[in-house]
């Protein structure tokens, strides 16, 4: 089976536009978690967010997308897209190819537009521009159209690990013959829907999230979106080669709706699948972006699956800190992160840590670093259990 | 691709139990609701909290992993709503109290993978779960995983399905799109209306698939997508799509499409009818389950018993060729005529 590497990635999120705005904040230790300035709600001074600080007009321009019924969603799943084809110099001509597969995640799609929602889903008359652009399926299906690609087209949602397993399912195309690339990646804009769901289940920290102290309050919801191009190793030939997909697992911890099992059974299957698949032992893993979302459960329970899977829990730390949980878009903008620190043999510190957790005692990377890595994982666990991770190498070349 | 070993289906028709598909069940109200059944073997507690969705969804799932001999190896779903009356419920609530203290249950319920998820935690089954959700195609991107996994690993089985609900509030979103027929419609005159707008469906298929031909139901041979508005290329596709799926020599005896009563539709129903040039018989079946974005699931469902019993209910049949046997049928649906599938399934007790 052919190998799968990364040769385009496009990324935009609180801390920065492009690839390389994010590469330099997070280099810096730049939190991108702050009071709201664009996005409406009552929350908006309440709790922080990791907000874009863009308007959809603005977006609108820059991308030359002024269609009836666009939402931010669709805006910031574009803006990350145009920058992933072109780092990839993909050409129309292999854009609109069979072979070419476009793999999209996220789990607000349009329901950003909380009020036009209200108003198409409680009327039966004078329906708004935005009939359409609700589900999930809009963003991915308007990218399709605009950039005419031709190949097997899908929509992902797992909640907070959709655009991983985005990411999974565009490999798993290639490997199996029915793609020569895939453009895979995920997306989720700040909503009214998951801002108050989140902060229902009191799980929103008023403060700026701390992954993986003691004294964490909760996650910290953000916005964003990130693309790969991942072509096989043929296809690659005479590019630049950001890294290799080896490893990649989806399992579910089958425990609770929307909280993990005390032994992290769903992130120790995810965890321990992706090593089998890229075929490395448990001590060779360098380097883990965690999911460490800052609440509770999440942050004691994946420290709790890393000790049982590695004799030595290797150095880790989450960019929640920098971003907030960009939820959908989560696992696709950790994964270029990883790819970041491979290409460029660095760390980034997790950001607001000062306690270790009593019942684990494990401490996050706190500061950036030169470091020598070879593999690098990153984990996504969502609602319904659905966890999976993933494994990227560094390429000989 | 694979081989169906069970199948189980949820819909406005007598498909769960005793199913029979020969007697026609009405729409009422422009709607083609769902018959649930009493759901045996789910604690009443749990199921009183779920939405209809995860309802029919784990209703039609549960059955088939209690009788599978194995544990399944995955759980994949296709749907493109998932629990969308939950969904509006808490949005609702979110405008009626301004953001106010909220309970969290219709928000755990709506998100998109909670019938995948539900599956999974009642089936205490912790392997790869997923969630399909592109609109039309959400149920096919679930086949198409399911035919790599089986690839994969061809010793396992898999659990892959379709849902999806009317709630309230879908209802009147596609009814302000225009995609349902404002005019009164009984079930019986969906396709001689002509008038634009279907009637509104719902439903829940489910079905164990393995690399294994013994004792199947059935032979899924190949599947194909596209996004195209142009009739054209769609029928270019399909013929593509057969002269690669469908042996030499070998003929589609029985072709079952989505013709929904749609007049803005009926073209590309007929620019594929007519690739077969007569030679296969004609069935519809969206007057049985109504129209929603993963009826293709119902669809094979409904092959699946076909390819089995070798009895096509006349109320489905809209061309009668000269076939006496059923052994290859294939399957066309779109979705508002941007997202269109072929699924071509075949008996697996042919000589």
């Amino acid at each position: 089976m052919s190998r799968i590497f990364v040769t385009g990635m496009g990324c935009i999120s609180a801390i920065g536009n492009s690839v390389t705005e994010n590469r330099r904040a997070l280099i810096a230790g730049t939190c991108g978690i702050g009071p709201l300035e664009l996005f409406p709600t009552r929350y908006a001074s309440l709790l922080p967010f990791g907000e874009v600080k863009i308007t959809n007009t603005l977006l609108q321009e820059k991308l030359q997308a002024r269609e009836p019924g666009l939402t931010r969603t669709t805006l910031l799943a574009l803006h990350a897209m145009e920058e992933a084809i072109q780092n990839a110099a993909l050409n129309s001509q292999q854009l609109n190819s069979f072979d070419t597969a476009l793999i999209g995640a996220s789990t607000v799609g349009g329901m950003c537009l909380t009020d036009e929602l209200y108003h198409d889903a409680n009327k039966t008359e004078n329906g708004s521009a935005y009939l359409s652009s609700y589900d999930c399926a809009s963003v991915n299906i308007y990218l399709q159209k605009r950039y005419a690609v031709n190949g097997v087209i899908n929509t992902i949602n797992t909640a907070c690990s959709s655009s991983a397993n985005a990411i999974l399912y565009g490999a798993r195309l290639i490997k199996n013959g029915l793609a020569e690339r895939a453009i895979v990646g995920g997306v989720d804009s700040l909503a009214k829907f998951t801002i108050n769901g989140f902060n229902a289940l009191h799980i929103l920290s008023p403060d700026k999230c701390t992954p993986f102290d003691e004294q964490r309050k909760g996650l910290n919801l953000g916005e964003g979106a990130a693309f790969l191009v991942l072509e096989k190793e043929e296809g690659a030939a005479g590019k630049r080669i950001y890294a290799e997909l080896t490893g990649y697992c989806n399992s579910n911890d089958a425990f609770h709706p929307s909280s993990l099992s005390d032994e992290g059974d769903g992130p120790y299957l995810s965890m321990k699948g992706a090593l089998d698949k890229a075929g490395i032992s448990p001590d060779a893993v360098s380097f883990i972006n965690a999911h460490g979302t800052g609440t509770e459960n999440n942050d004691l329970t994946e420290s709790r699956a890393m000790l049982r899977l590695f004799d030595d829990v290797p150095a880790f730390a989450s960019t929640k800190g920098n971003t907030g949980h960009t939820l959908g878009a989560a696992g696709a903008i950790e994964a270029v992160y990883s790819i970041l620190n491979l290409a460029h043999q660095e760390v980034y510190g997790g950001l607001n840590f000062n306690q270790p957790i009593a019942a684990t005692g494990l401490k996050p990377v706190q500061a950036y670093v030169k470091k020598s890595l070879q593999h690098v994982m990153s984990n996504s666990f969502g609602f319904g259990g659905n966890c999976t991770s993933l494994v990227f190498s560094k390429t000989s070349s | 691709m694979f081989y169906i070993h069970q199948s189980s289906c949820i819909s406005a028709q007598q498909t769960f139990a005793n199913a029979d598909i020969n007697r026609l069940l009405e729409a009422v109200d422009n709607k083609l609701l769902v018959k649930e059944p009493s759901y045996d073997g789910i604690p009443t507690g749990i199921l009183r909290r779920m939405g209809k969705a995860i309802r029919i969804g784990v209703g039609t799932a549960l059955p088939l992993l209690r009788s599978s001999a194995d544990p399944v190896a995955g759980i994949i779903i296709g749907t493109a709503d998932g629990g969308m009356e939950d969904c509006i419920k808490f949005l609702n609530q979110i405008i009626d109290y301004d953001e106010g203290m909220l309970t969290p249950t219709n928000f755990v319920q709506s998100t998109t993978n909670a019938i995948a998820a539900q599956i999974g935690l009642l089936s205490a089954n912790k392997s790869y779960n997923i969630t399909h959700v592109h609109r039309g195609l959400a149920f096919e991107n679930a086949l198409l995983d399911a035919d790599m996994l089986v690839k994969e690993n061809a010793t396992a089985s898999y659990l892959v399905g379709g849902v999806d609900e009317i709630s309230t509030y879908n209802y009147n979103i596609e009814h302000l799109g225009g995609w349902y027929k404002k005019e009164p419609i009984a079930a019986t005159g969906l396709y001689s209306s002509g008038t634009i707008g279907s009637i509104a469906g719902e439903g829940a298929a489910m079905f164990i698939v393995n690399a294994v031909k013994a004792n199947a139901l059935c032979k899924v041979t190949g599947m194909h997508m596209l996004h195209t508005e142009d009739k054209q290329v769609v029928s270019e596709q399909m013929k593509l799509f057969l002269d690669k799926h469908l042996p030499v020599a070998e003929q589609v005896d029985l072709l079952l499409t989505g013709e929904n009563g749609d007049s803005r539709l009926l073209h590309y129903y007929t620019q594929c009818e007519a690739v077969l040039n007569k030679q296969a018989t004609v069935a519809r079946f969206k007057h049985m389950t109504g129209e929603y974005a993963s009826a293709s699931a119902a669809a094979l469902w409904l092959v699946t018993k076909i390819l089995k019993d070798q009895d096509l209910p006349a109320h489905m049949i809209k061309y009668a060729s000269t076939k006496t046997a059923y052994n290859r049928v294939l399957i066309y649906n779109t979705q508002k005529g941007k997202q269109h599938s072929f699924i071509l399934a075949e008996r697996t007790n042919l000589k």
